[in-house]
């Protein structure tokens, strides 16, 4: 199977004043195409340090990243912008929508941004994310007129957009009530099983990492060998 | 553009912010137009009102400086000058004057004898300086026939044309004899034709005509005039023509400015006080603009950084604020120029109880295209600011946020 994400020996610390905190401590993680991990751990455990620097934004202080095959650590600031364009995928706790755009606008601007418009194709390709979130009666709201859910909704339909090797969320569910919670895990699981698309979901909620069929747990900045879980065909040992 | 797409929203999405942003903008380009047209006004009318009763250049015989005739072969223990004085006069004035007709520079020409003179009635006596012209040529430099408020502008063979406050002092009116004593020590009984007022005090009290003709014998010039002087079609030009006239003529030719050196300082310091009080208002506006766009790149942080996590460059923020800093200058500028056109116009309108305009305001002089080229080029100059620091947000600390 192809590694979607080949993380070896991560490492990350910061340095306040003269104490240097090691946030991360030498971590292996690999994915492969078609999973949907969920990557827990208590608060301060580095997980989002982990999901940020998966994610381009922040270097590793040590450590090798392959993204889809491409060795990406040593990437210039330029490279990085690039590489998370076409392909990763975001997904936030508070969906970060552009509130000044509607729902369509704001699923077409990974790609509308670096293309200089929203083309034909685009909007083609943003509706058909909208309708598959069932959100295709909203395609002209202004999103700011959305509702909790629908925004986080309409938030994956942009992660999607420019059909990333790997979809990155962080606490997806972390503000929605119960329903509408349920109803992005559904639509997260579903995307993930009919376009294979791969997924690294950051959470400490249980209910989360029991919907995803791998469970990584980072326990004081390192792999705990003992939080690991393979459920289903898709699941890989890690690295 | 999508970028420019970017922008525009950004601005739609605050209208009542954009509206004060843009009104700040046009209220100090405003001022801007309303400076600059009320100097410039200020200029035109202070130019037009010393060009209008004087010549724009005048020709005039230059000093000459006698000098001694020495032969190398002669050897000559000194030499001294006893008079180097010339009367100075232009005797080739009717081939200057025909050369003159040929410019299209020139609109008036009037050849002068000009001198001394005193008028004396029983026993007041009065200095006049005596404008000697050709009848026909009366109006060429000043109006005088329309300045006349008693009897009549027609010199005649015999007649005089005074001021209003040399008649008032020496109890003269239209009609009366007057004796003229000129610097020749001639004298003739000389009839006062007309009384004039230009509302130049000096002129009123000290200044005289009489016909060219008449001057002559008085002043000992049968032939020769003593200056020659001009009115062109554009006074600002009155250096060059003159330089030119110089080269041409071999007089010396004296341009309005240089007769009116304190005038040209006084318009010099009061453009350079204008240039200051645009400049502090151009300032003003550009660190209006700067600042809202800092706001609004800092109210716009979380938005710019996931803009940044799905990667859109630097460039692309950087040029959203840049745009929106070229539009509101744009927007401003225009709408600034619009009503300080419309200020001044208004301005221009109104009169004090004479008839004369309030303000000295030049509506179409308020310098539009350079505030508007100054104020678009400063506000994308005061948009690199909050461009840099937006396009500068980590992403990773801007989501956090």
């Amino acid at each position: 199977m192809t590694h979607v994400l080949e993380a070896r020996g991560i490492s990350k610390s910061f340095r306040n004043g003269d104490e240097l905190t090691e946030v991360l401590k030498s971590v292996d993680v690999t994915l492969e195409e078609g999973e949907l991990a969920a990557l827990l751990g208590v608060s301060g455990s580095g997980k989002s340090t982990l999901l940020s620097i998966v994610g381009l934004l922040l270097a590793p202080t040590a450590g090798t990243l392959m993204i889809s095959g491409e060795r990406v650590e040593a990437f210039s600031e330029l490279q990085r912008t690039l590489f998370r364009n076409q392909h990763l995928g975001f997904i936030f706790q508070f969906h970060n929508l552009l509130p000044d755009f509607t729902a369509m606008e704001n699923v077409a601007f990974p790609a509308a941004a670096p293309a200089g418009g929203i083309s034909a194709a685009m909007r083609k390709r943003a509706r058909e994310l909208l309708e598959r979130v069932g959100l295709a009666e909203r395609m002209d709201f202004p999103a700011a007129r959305l509702s909790g859910g629908q925004k986080q909704r309409v938030a994956i339909a942009r992660a999607l957009m420019n059909k990333p090797a790997l979809v990155l969320a962080d606490e997806p569910t972390g503000s929605l009530d119960r329903v509408a919670a349920e109803r992005v895990l559904d639509l997260m699981r579903e995307v993930n099983r009919e376009d294979k698309a791969t997924f690294l979901i950051c959470t400490h909620d249980e209910k989360v990492a029991a919907r995803c069929s791998r469970r990584i747990t980072l326990l004081d900045g390192r792999v705990d060998a003992a939080g690991e879980t393979f459920v289903g065909e898709s699941a890989t040992k890690l690295g | 553009m999508f970028a420019f797409t970017v922008a525009r929203r950004y601005l739609y999405s605050s209208p009542s912010q954009t509206a004060l942003l843009i009104s700040g903008v046009a209220l100090g380009v405003t001022a801007f137009v309303f400076i600059t047209a009320l100097i410039q006004g200020l200029a035109i009318r202070l130019t037009a009102d010393v060009t209008a009763n004087s010549a724009h250049v005048s020709l005039q015989q230059p000093t000459r400086v006698a000098r001694v005739l020495q032969n190398p072969a002669v050897h000559t223990e000194a030499a001294a000058l006893v008079s180097t004085f010339q009367r100075r006069q232009i005797r080739t004035w009717r081939s200057t004057v025909a050369l003159l007709r040929n410019q299209d520079s020139v609109s008036a020409i009037s050849p002068q004898i000009t001198g001394s003179a005193f008028l004396v009635k029983g026993e007041a006596v009065a200095p006049v300086s005596v404008n000697a012209v050709e009848v026909e040529s009366l109006n060429a430099i000043t109006p005088v026939s329309t300045q006349i408020i008693s009897g009549d502008a027609n010199l005649g063979a015999d007649g005089i044309l005074i001021g209003v406050r040399l008649a008032q002092d020496m109890g003269l009116a239209a009609g009366q004899p007057v004796l003229f004593r000129t610097d020749r020590g001639i004298d003739r009984l000389l009839t006062v034709r007309g009384v004039f007022r230009s509302g130049v005090q000096s002129v009123d009290e000290r200044v005289a005509y009489i016909s060219l003709q008449t001057a002559r014998p008085l002043f000992r010039l049968p032939e020769g005039v003593t200056n020659i002087e001009i009115k062109l079609t554009d006074p600002g030009s009155a250096r060059q023509v003159a330089e030119f006239l110089h080269g041409a003529t071999g007089l010396r030719a004296t341009p309005w400015q240089e007769k009116n050196a304190n005038l040209e300082g006084a318009l010099t310091a009061q453009a350079q006080t204008g240039t200051l009080i645009q400049l502090f208002s151009l300032i003003s506006v550009l660190i209006g603009i700067a600042s809202a766009l800092i706001l609004s790149a800092n109210r716009r942080r979380g938005e710019i950084g996931i803009m940044r996590a799905f990667g859109v460059s630097r460039g692309f923020i950087a040029a959203v604020f840049i745009l929106q800093g070229l539009l509101i200058g744009l927007l401003g500028a225009a709408l600034g120029c619009i009503t300080g056109y419309g200020l001044c116009s208004w301005l221009a309108t109104l009169t004090k109880p004479d008839g004369t305009m309030a303000l000295p305001i030049a509506p179409s002089e308020g310098g539009y295209v350079t505030v508007m080229v100054l104020t678009t080029m400063g506000a994308v100059l005061a948009s690199l600011i909050p461009a840099r620091s937006a396009a500068r947000l980590d992403p990773l600390e801007a989501i956090q946020q």
